[in-house]
C-alpha cells in the first residue's frame, strides 16, 4: 500500500454512501466539488435544529487565538445509536465534547441537545458526561461523590439512596463506596467517572475515550455498560481513537480531522462503501491500468513475493467484481488472484488522516 | 438552590482537608499567647496592679493593646481570607474536578456563588471568634471596654470579605499562583496606601494623602481596618484625644459614610466579576 497510496478527496468521501440512501443525517459538511451526485453534497439533517436528533451540530466553529480548533463542524445523532467519534489527537473531539456540555463556548454556529441549544442550561440535564482527564474530589468517598453529583442532577434524597449503589453495581463497584477515591486505582475511578455519567438516567451520555485508563478487562465491561445503555434507549457518544472498540461497538461513526468531520456514515457504509478489489497479475502494464481505471480508482500497485504484480483496486460496487475479471482476462494477461477486501476501519482512518499530524 | 449544594460541598471540603481544625487549632495558640502575655502585664507592672499610677497611661496601654491584639486578627483573617480563595476556582479547572460538576445543569455563578458563600460564613465566624475573644480577654483582665465592639467586630468581618472576594474573583481568571500574586500585592499595596496616607497628614502633603485615598478606593480592606480599630478603643481613651493621629495602624476618627457603603458595595460588585468572567470563560 506503500507504493500509490492514492490523496482521498477528502472533504467529499461522503458521496458514495449518499447513493445507498442511507447516509440519514451522516450529515457530511462537503465543500461544493464537482460531485456526480449533488444531493449527496448537502447534509440531510432536518432543516431549523430537529427536536428529535440527540446532538446536532451545524458549522460548529472554534478558534483560540489564531488557532482553529473546529473548523466548520456539522454532524447529527440519532436517539438511541452508539456514535463514534474519532480523529487523530487534536483534530477537535474533546472541543466538540466540551462544546455540548457547555465548557466551551463556540466561536461560530450551532450545537443542540434534543432540541434546545447547549447553552442553555437545561439542555445538559438529561445529559451524562465522562471528561477525558477526568479527575474527582479525591477526599471523598466513592458514594458521596455520587451523592454530590446526584444532588447537582437534581435527584431527590430518595432517588440518590436507591441509584447510589446500583449504578455502583452496574460499573462493577460493589461495596467500594464508602472507600475514599484518593485510594482508588485508576480503573476504579473510571468506573466511579462512567457511575457519575449514568447517575440519573441521562438520555445521551458523552463518554471522552472512557477506556483509556482500563485495561482489556475493563475495556471489555465498559463495551457491556456501553451495548446495556444502548438496549436501555441511551444515545452513546463515544469519543474514541481505539478503533478496534469503536468497530465493535458503534453503529455510526464520523472521522473528523482538523476540526472537520472528513467522512460519517454507519460503520458498513465508513468501511465497506469503498470496497477494494485485491488482483494478481503477471504483469502491469499501462494498457492494463487504463482498462482497470474504468471500474475504478487503483490504489495500489507492487511487485508481490511470487514475482507477480499486486493491484489494489477500489471499486464502488461489489457487483462490478466479474467485469473486472472479464476486463483482466480480456486484456491478455495472466490473472493469478482476484480477492475482494474490505478495509478495515484503520485502514480507512488512516488514509483519511494520513500526512495530516504534525 | 444549586450554589447551597456548592456552598455545603466546600464546607464540607474545608473540614475534610482539616483547614478548619487546623485553623482552630493556631487560633487558640495564638489566643493563649496572647492571653499570657496581657496576664504577665496586669499582674507584674506595678502600675497596673496597683491601680495607683497615671490613669490615662493604663487606658493608652490597656486601648494600645486591645487593638495590637485586633491588628493581629486583622492580618490574620486577611491572609486566612486569601489562602482559602486563592485557587478556590483556578485549582478546581487546573484539576479537572469541575469539568463534571459543570456539564450538570448549572450556572457557573452557583458555583462561584456557592464558593463565596462557604468561604464568607468560614472567614466570618474566623473573625467573629478571634476578634471576640481578644476584646473578652481585655475586659476579663482589667474590664476593658471598646468604643463599640460590634462595629469593630463587623468592619474586620467585612474587610476580610473585601480580600476573600477580590482573591475568589481572581481565582476566576488567573492561574492560582497567578492569582496569589496579584492578591497579596494587592493586600500590601492597601496597607501601603494607608502609610501613604497616614504620612501625608503628618506631613501635610495633600497628593500623599490623595493617592492614599485612590488607594483605599481599590482596595479598602486597610481603610476599613482603621475604621474598625476607632471603634475598638476604649470610650474613655478617645474622650481624653486617643491617640492624636500619632499611631499609624489605629484609625483616629470615624469611617465617612461614602467608605463604609463602599466596602458594603465591594464584595458584590467583585462576586457579579468573578461569576461574569468564571461564565464566559473556556475550560
Amino acid at each position: 500500500m506503500t507504493a500509490l497510496t492514492p490523496q482521498p478527496p477528502l472533504p467529499c468521501e461522503g458521496e458514495g454512501e449518499t447513493q445507498t440512501g442511507a447516509l440519514q443525517a451522516g450529515a457530511i459538511h462537503c465543500a461544493p466539488t464537482a460531485s456526480p451526485d449533488p444531493v449527496g453534497a448537502q447534509f440531510i439533517a432536518p432543516a431549523g435544529g430537529d427536536a428529535t436528533s440527540a446532538i446536532e451540530t451545524r458549522g460548529l466553529r472554534k478558534t483560540y487565538g489564531r488557532k482553529v480548533a473546529l473548523h466548520d463542524l456539522t454532524l447529527t445523532v440519532w436517539p438511541g445509536e452508539v456514535f463514534g467519534f474519532l480523529g487523530p489527537n487534536g483534530a477537535g473531539k474533546t472541543t466538540t465534547i466540551k462544546i455540548l456540555t457547555g465548557l466551551v463556548h463556540a466561536t461560530s454556529g450551532e450545537a443542540r441537545i434534543f432540541g434546545r441549544p447547549v447553552t442553555d442550561r437545561r439542555a445538559r440535564a438529561k445529559v451524562g458526561y465522562l471528561p477525558e482527564h477526568f479527575r474527582f474530589h479525591d477526599w471523598l468517598t466513592g458514594a458521596r461523590l455520587l451523592d454530590f453529583h446526584g444532588r447537582l442532577a437534581g435527584l431527590s434524597a430518595r432517588e440518590r439512596q436507591a441509584r447510589i449503589p446500583e449504578v455502583l453495581g452496574l460499573v462493577g463497584l460493589t461495596g467500594r463506596g464508602d472507600e475514599r477515591v484518593r485510594g482508588y486505582s485508576k480503573g476504579m475511578q473510571q468506573r466511579l467517572g462512567l457511575a457519575q455519567a449514568i447517575l440519573h438516567r441521562p438520555d445521551l451520555v458523552l463518554l471522552d475515550e472512557p477506556s483509556s485508563a482500563l485495561d482489556p478487562v475493563g475495556r471489555r465491561e465498559i463495551r457491556d455498560l456501553i451495548r446495556q445503555l444502548r438496549a436501555d434507549g441511551v444515545t452513546v457518544f463515544l469519543n474514541s481513537h481505539l478503533l478496534g472498540e469503536v468497530e465493535m461497538i458503534c453503529d455510526r461513526v464520523a472521522i473528523v480531522d482538523h476540526g472537520r468531520v472528513v467522512r460519517a456514515g454507519s460503520l458498513a457504509e465508513v468501511v465497506g462503501g469503498a470496497p477494494e478489489v485485491r488482483i494478481a497479475v503477471d504483469r502491469a502494464d499501462r494498457e492494463l491500468l487504463a482498462a482497470l481505471a474504468r471500474h475504478g480508482e487503483v490504489l495500489s500497485i507492487e511487485p508481490s513475493e511470487a514475482g507477480q504484480m499486486a493491484i489494489v483496486l477500489g471499486i464502488s460496487d461489489p457487483d462490478q467484481i466479474p467485469a473486472v475479471a472479464r476486463t483482466i482476462v480480456a486484456q491478455g494477461v495472466e490473472l493469478y488472484g482476484l480477492v475482494p477486501a474490505r478495509r478495515s476501519l484503520e485502514e480507512v482512518f488512516m488514509s483519511l488522516v494520513e500526512g495530516s499530524e504534525g | 438552590m444549586h450554589a447551597l449544594t456548592i456552598a455545603r460541598f466546600t464546607v464540607h471540603e474545608a473540614i475534610s482537608r482539616r483547614l478548619v481544625l487546623s485553623a482552630f487549632v493556631l487560633s487558640l495558640i495564638f489566643l493563649a499567647l496572647y492571653a499570657f502575655g496581657l496576664s504577665l502585664l496586669y499582674n507584674m507592672s506595678p502600675a497596673f496592679r496597683e491601680q495607683g499610677g497615671d490613669r490615662s497611661e493604663v487606658l493608652a496601654a490597656g486601648t494600645i493593646l486591645t487593638v495590637l491584639g485586633l491588628y493581629a486578627v486583622h492580618f490574620l483573617s486577611s491572609f486566612v481570607a486569601l489562602f482559602l480563595t486563592v485557587g478556590a476556582i483556578s485549582s478546581e479547572i487546573d484539576s479537572g474536578t469541575l469539568h463534571a460538576v459543570l456539564a450538570r445543569p448549572i450556572r457557573r455563578a452557583d458555583v462561584v456563588v456557592g464558593r463565596w458563600l462557604a468561604y464568607a460564613g468560614l472567614i466570618g465566624l474566623y473573625v467573629v471568634f478571634m476578634s471576640g475573644a481578644i476584646l473578652s480577654m481585655a475586659w476579663l483582665a482589667s474590664g476593658y471596654q471598646a468604643f463599640d465592639a460590634a462595629r469593630t467586630i463587623g468592619l474586620m468581618v467585612l474587610g476580610a470579605l473585601v480580600l476573600l472576594t477580590v482573591s475568589l474573583f481572581g481565582s476566576t481568571l488567573f492561574s492560582t499562583l497567578a492569582n496569589g500574586v496579584i492578591s497579596f500585592t494587592l493586600f500590601g499595596l492597601a496597607w501601603l496606601g494607608g502609610l501613604i496616607e497616614y504620612i501625608g497628614n503628618m506631613v501635610q502633603n495633600g497628593g500623599m494623602v490623595n493617592l492614599g485615598i485612590a488607594i483605599s478606593l481599590l482596595v479598602p480592606s486597610d481603610a476599613i481596618w482603621k475604621a474598625a480599630s476607632f471603634y475598638a478603643q476604649s470610650p474613655l481613651f478617645l474622650a481624653v484625644g486617643g491617640t492624636r493621629g500619632q499611631v499609624p495602624f489605629i484609625g483616629a476618627v470615624p469611617p465617612t459614610l461614602p467608605l463604609v457603603i463602599w466596602t458594603l458595595a465591594y464584595p458584590a460588585v467583585f462576586l457579579l466579576l468573578a461569576a461574569r468572567a468564571f461564565s464566559r470563560r473556556d475550560l
